[in-house]
């Protein structure tokens, strides 16, 4: 929990010469699934005698060209190619990347999907919004609350009587 | 000339007209917003389609895609940060003229060029939009095949820094869109029965636009506010009218091609219009210090542009920028198929939409240039509150897919792909495109060969088809002798001295 | 010995400034600008920009004050001012306060009123002329 203090991406930006060792993950993952997807497609029967394209035929070409282009990152990685990270309005990209926000986050968006079924979406819903402002650094967490529970019973009847659609309401069923 | 009057009476139908009202406004809304864009709100409205009707939802997308430029152009004045590459050009030369006490000429040039460019495109929209698709409709499977086939390239290939992580980008699309017993067996779905529909594309976008980014944004948040101009109501002297004038019409002019060319973008016109404005204005020493020439030539550029993208999308159902892929889309939730016979089947959307268009821009000139004050003041919504509720909608919008929680595990899982892509430098919309067009790659690919008996020689059997593999193998050489020059002289790292960069991208 | 005032770029905090600014002239004493934003959003209008408190400061030297600017980005706005005014070892903090209804007491919560019940120094609560 303490990567917000030790700051590697600062530094490595700064100095040309030292490679972006993140970006092999990118590549092993693109190996990983290029590889995955070639075995799933010789997993494939042949067509039907209706079918003049194999139902393997573009599995084959996505997956050669996922594993070509691992390689490819990874040999660019190793000749100094970085990448430019995506600026934005409101993003600040001087500083390192805040790991434990992202963490917390989505551990509150994990929690939100586990629970939904039991508690229904008006519950989780508030709750997700309080959590995730709370992760954002408000602290002002009766409003917060107050605005999530707003928001979610109002989208929850907002769906049920504007759009015809009833969201599951979980333990309040019969309650809304 | 009946059609386009059909067209009006949908767009004019009091449900319809508020449609098109919510839309701009909440496209305005999202534009000034920072991290929200209006692919992101597109994508977290895609929910509405589940009951509103098709002309009604798009006619409200197409307002709020119009919106969003005219938002995103205040911003960039009052706080010098372009919010989509488009308006780099005016975050440089509005805010400059908007610190030397000249922001509501900005403001007003801006708006009311891109009410310009907005109308004439759409006009030009009513004249092409038929007659391209009569010429369209002609295409056999294999012609279409190999303008979707140069679709992925031009999107891969034009936008971004990186062909290899444009390709990177399309390949993962190409393979999420694998996901699923389309053809009949399972492919890519691990055994798991929830995936043998295949991937929900909304979820894909949202997790892919909204999570993603809402992620990325607050890992790297922004601590010290940005310093707003203070402005009031935008309004221009008769001198500055005549400064404007010109560069709306070849903004406009620019704009329009780009828009319409597959992957042609909004940035590369507005960069043109600049440069161009700088050379025939008779105050070239103003340019870099707040020329309103350098604002209205690009905005126009970039509002034209976004006219422009609707030639493809409505006549080939090819969308060239996220937003109007999330347009498509909403459309196929529908069950209509944009492409060819998009206007033979449905001309009382298109037309509606067309129609549409011309309102969506006339409201936001009414609603932008009294109220940019009021607008400026939605920057003050604390960040914390404003993501939290992206995240909300979000994960609204995924569950009410099929109210199943293993979409927002999936949803989960998309959203940091999307925060990794923004990490890598990865464009998001070659995935977006290489998901929602794979499965239509297949399609046409087997109908193709399913007419030609399955001989292959089909494929280039055709003139277009020819000549579009003709266009592909060009921009194929392009890019290896860009490849093998790139290497002799390394690229200059961007400079942010504005001047040079502008020559720079001009150049390219 | 100095005089911090907690200072935000609107009329309530021009009205402090300028008494603060008055009280520092006839005693003599150091003034304390605390200029200070949670950064919450992406534009804070009491947060005053750059160029302009500089301008204030180099006004305020030019008149013969010693003045100090804390123009800074803090967790929370009313301890940055209670904390500047232990460390600077203030005798007064100046705050500029605004009419607010019992609603809006109740939603927003007041800096000012946080500056006054947690502040260990003497606290004038100032209002613009004509509210």
């Amino acid at each position: 929990m303490t990567t917000t203090d030790t700051n590697p991406t600062g530094e490595t930006r700064a100095s040309a010469t030292v490679v972006d060792k993140a970006q092999y993950g990118l590549a092993g993952f693109l190996v990983i699934a290029g590889g995955y997807v070639l075995y799933d497609a010789s997993t494939l029967d042949k067509a039907f005698a209706d079918q003049p394209v194999q139902p393997y035929a573009l599995p084959y070409l996505v997956g050669a060209a996922l594993l070509l282009l691992g390689v490819l990152l990874a040999v660019a990685t190793a000749r100094g190619d970085k990448p430019e990270a995506e600026e934005g309005e409101d993003v600040d990209l001087s500083q390192g990347t805040d790991l434990r926000t992202i963490g917390l986050l989505v551990a509150v968006l994990v929690a939100n999907l586990l629970l939904i079924d039991w508690l229904g979406w008006a519950i989780t819903g508030a709750l997700l919004f309080a959590g995730t402002t709370y992760v954002l650094g408000s602290r002002t967490w009766v409003r917060n609350l107050a605005i999530g529970a707003a928001l979610s019973f109002g989208s929850w009847y907002g769906f049920y009587v504007g759009l015809g659609l009833p969201i599951p309401a979980g333990i309040l069923d019969g309650v809304l | 000339m009946d059609l386009l009057l059909d067209g009006f009476q949908t767009a004019l139908t009091p449900e319809n007209l508020l449609f098109a009202l919510i839309g701009v406004l909440l496209g305005t809304a999202v534009g000034v917003l920072p991290g929200i864009g209006p692919a992101m709100a597109l994508a977290l409205l895609l929910p509405v389609t589940y009951s509103v009707g098709v002309d009604s939802a798009i006619i409200m997308f197409a307002g709020i895609y119009y919106g969003g430029m005219y938002g995103g152009s205040t911003t960039s004045i009052l706080l010098n940060t372009p919010g989509e590459s488009s308006s780099v050009i005016t975050a440089i030369e509005g805010n400059k003229m908007a610190k030397s006490g000249r922001a509501a000429q900005a403001l007003a040039t801006a708006a009311i060029g891109s009410f310009v460019a907005g109308t004439i495109g759409t006009v030009l929209l009513w004249v092409l939009v038929p007659r391209v698709a009569d010429i369209v409709v002609t295409l056999g499977a294999p012609s279409y095949f190999a303008v979707m086939v140069l679709a992925f390239f031009a999107v891969t290939m034009v936008l971004g820094s990186s062909k290899l992580r444009g390709f990177i980008s399309l390949f993962l699309g190409l393979g999420i869109a694998l996901v699923g017993t389309a053809t009949g067996q399972a492919r890519l779905t691990f055994g798991n029965a929830q995936l043998a529909d295949g991937i929900d594309v909304v979820v894909v976008a949202v997790g892919i636009f909204a999570i993603g980014e809402a992620l990325w944004v607050a890992a790297h948040l922004r601590r010290k506010p940005l310093e707003i101009i203070p402005v009031g109501q935008p309004w221009m002297s008769r001198d500055d009218w005549k400064r404007s004038w010109k560069p709306w019409l070849r903004g406009t002019a620019f704009g329009f091609p780009f828009g319409a060319v597959p992957a042609g973008g909004a940035e590369v016109p507005t960069f043109l219009s600049y440069a161009t404005e700088q050379k025939l204005s008779k105050h070239p020493e103003e340019f870099g210090k707040g020329a309103i020439e350098g604002v209205a030539g690009p905005e126009a550029a970039n509002n034209a542009s976004a006219a422009g993208t609707m030639l493809p999308l409505l006549t080939l159902g090819l969308p060239t920028t996220a937003t109007a892929t999330i347009m498509l889309l909403a459309l196929q939730s529908y069950g209509i198929q944009p492409g060819p016979q998009l206007l033979t089947n449905e001309p009382a959307l298109v037309w509606g939409l067309l129609a549409s268009l011309v309102i969506a821009n006339a409201l936001l000139l009414v609603i932008n240039l009294p109220m940019a004050p009021l607008w400026a003041k939605l920057l003050q919504i604390p960040r914390p509150q404003l993501y939290a509720g992206i995240l909300f909608f979000a994960t609204l919008g995924a569950y009410t897919a099929n109210f199943a929680p293993f979409d927002l595990a999936l949803l989960v899982a998309l959203g940091l792909l999307g925060l990794a892509m923004r990490r890598f430098g990865l464009p998001v919309l070659p995935l977006i495109v290489g998901v929602i067009l794979g499965p239509a790659l297949e399609l046409q690919l087997t109908t193709a060969l399913q007419i030609s008996d399955g001989d292959v020689s089909t494929l280039w059997g055709e003139p277009v088809a020819v000549a579009v593999y003709a266009v592909i193998g060009l921009m194929l050489v392009a890019m290896a002798v860009g490849a093998v020059r790139g290497r002799r002289t390394p690229a200059a790292p961007a400079t942010p001295t504005e001047n040079d960069e502008t020559e720079e991208l001009v150049n390219r | 010995m100095s005089i911090v005032v907690a200072y935000s770029a609107d009329r309530y905090g021009e009205a402090a400034l300028d008494h603060a600014v008055g009280l520092a002239r006839k005693d003599g004493t150091r003034l304390v600008i605390v200029n200070a934003t949670q950064g919450g959003s992406l534009v804070d209008r009491r947060f005053a920009h750059d160029a302009d408190i500089e301008a204030v400061r180099d006004r305020l030297v030019a008149e013969g004050l010693t003045v100090v600017v804390r123009h800074e980005v803090v967790p929370d706005v009313a301890d940055a001012v209670v904390a500047a005014a232990e460390e600077e070892q203030a005798t007064l903090i100046v705050v500029g306060i605004r009419h607010r209804t019992p609603v809006g007491k109740l939603l927003l919560g007041s800096v000012a009123q946080r500056i006054i019940l947690e502040a260990h120094s003497p606290v004038l609560a100032v209002k613009p002329a004509a509210e």
